[in-house]
């Protein structure tokens, strides 16, 4: 018998270097990865999916993405819908711990102070919260049409 | 008043090697006061990098062997002035490098520190000894033609090897160099490493590295030796290799060891033409 593939959802982080916004979307991205969703988030790495990389776009053409920008100039959203398609939810980090905050100049991992910490945890909140509707939009859709889904257990059905 | 450029780092977020690039970038602008380029605004955006990353030296940093940065800096035409491969590196630092978490611990952070001071270290110019006595320079080449894909090879003078690659012997030194078919694979050649001078190379070891944005290529060395000079305008000027490998595109040259005994591991012209023939064959389906 098969195994049925769990649902994976690519969370495309904006990389960061024009902005603090962005060293915020890529550590929110990470802890989805590493602690919150690890086992259906996928990150896509947006410098090799614009350079090309047809594994990172073809991913992203067919699972569902969430766009994690670090401003309003949302690289990640508008490079995704560019070249895979539309993504199915966008957040910028920006609204979330407003502008000023979000475009002071680019952090370094080493300049993480508790305040960042709690805005990371305030962005990979949403985030998940995010992830969960598409899951449990994915659920309902699923379950329509056949008696499993695909989340095992991660949503309410 | 440390000298300012511009970093182009990869950025990747997926792998460790690509965070490492980040913080790298970061550390090497903070000691020099340069500017950061973000790879995915520069290819979203053109207008606020363009200046920067024209008008200062170019630094890239490479997470790993895809080379996004070197070849972003490849499509918007920039010249390298100086590149690192995080991957290379920690492998040459005895640094595994994890796969996930992807998070910087103290080994990592380290390591990050010492490349960001080697990045932006200027050193000086290897010290040559070019021979004074002029190579000479071939008077007309064997031209092998395939549609539209024209490769010169000299039709004396020089020894070859499989990996096309080439020696010109003159006394007890030599030159060494890549072939016509080196070049027109690669196509534009942005960036040049050089052997280090005074270095001994046996027959068949690395001899430098040219770099487009298709590839990197690794030079082998047709002859043991030392090397005694290296063709510093390459590394302002990779594009001479394009224009004519045989002669200012010559990579270094050697003080010869055993030229003699190793003459019979290398390929002479008629040798050489043939094995470009098959390698144009496949080239020629390849780019079809």
């Amino acid at each position: 018998m098969m195994e049925e593939e769990k649902l994976k959802i690519g969370v495309v982080s904006c990389s960061g270097e024009d902005c603090a916004g962005g060293t915020i979307s890529r550590l929110a991205t990470r802890k989805m990865m590493d602690e919150l969703r690890p086992d259906n988030t996928v990150t896509i790495c947006l410098p090799l999916f614009l350079a090309g990389g047809q594994e990172e776009r073809m991913f992203a053409k067919e699972c569902p993405t969430i766009a994690v920008d670090g401003c309003d100039k949302a690289c990640a959203k508008r490079a995704t819908e560019k070249y895979s398609g539309k993504v199915s939810s966008g957040i910028l980090v920006s609204d979330l711990i407003g502008s000023a905050a979000a475009e002071k100049p680019a952090l370094s991992t080493r300049d993480i102070t508790t305040e960042h910490q709690v805005m990371v945890d305030q962005v990979a909140a949403e985030i998940t919260r995010q992830f969960d509707e598409i899951m449990a939009k994915n659920c309902q859709e699923q379950s329509k049409s056949s008696s499993t889904c695909s989340c095992r257990g991660n949503c309410d059905c | 008043m440390s000298k300012k450029y511009a970093v182009l780092p990869c950025n990747g977020l997926d792998k460790c090697a690509g965070q490492m690039a980040k913080e790298i970038a970061l550390l090497a602008c903070e000691k020099t006061g340069s500017e950061l380029i973000c790879p995915v605004f520069y290819r979203v955006a053109d207008a606020r990098y363009d200046k920067i990353a024209k008008e200062n030296p170019l630094l890239v940093v490479d997470g790993c062997q895809t080379r996004c940065a070197s070849k972003l800096a490849a499509e918007k035409g920039l010249k390298i002035y100086r590149k690192m491969t995080v991957t290379e590196q920690a492998q040459k630092h005895g640094l595994q490098l994890a796969v996930e978490p992807l998070r910087l611990w103290k080994e990592e952070l380290a390591l990050c520190a010492e490349l960001a001071d080697k990045l932006v270290k200027e050193e000086e110019t290897p010290q040559d000894s070019a021979t004074a006595v002029e190579y000479p320079m071939p008077h007309d080449y064997i031209i092998h033609t395939k549609d539209k894909f024209s490769f010169r090879i000299p039709p004396e003078g020089f020894y070859f090897t499989e990996n096309d690659c080439w020696v010109q012997s003159l006394g007890n030194r030599a030159r060494i160099g890549v072939t016509d078919y080196v070049q027109q694979s690669l196509s534009d050649i942005m960036f040049f490493t050089p052997p280090v001078v005074g270095t001994e190379i046996e027959q068949f070891g690395e001899a430098g590295t040219i770099e487009s944005g298709k590839a990197v290529f690794e030079l082998v060395c047709p002859v043991s030796g030392k090397v005694t000079a290296v063709n510093t305008e390459l590394l302002t000027a990779p594009e001479r290799i394009n224009e004519n490998p045989y002669e200012r595109g010559w990579i270094a040259e050697l003080e010869l060891t055993q030229f003699d005994e190793e003459q019979d591991f290398l390929l002479n012209v008629e040798e050489y033409l043939n094995i470009l023939k098959k390698k144009v064959a496949e080239f020629h389906v390849n780019k079809r």
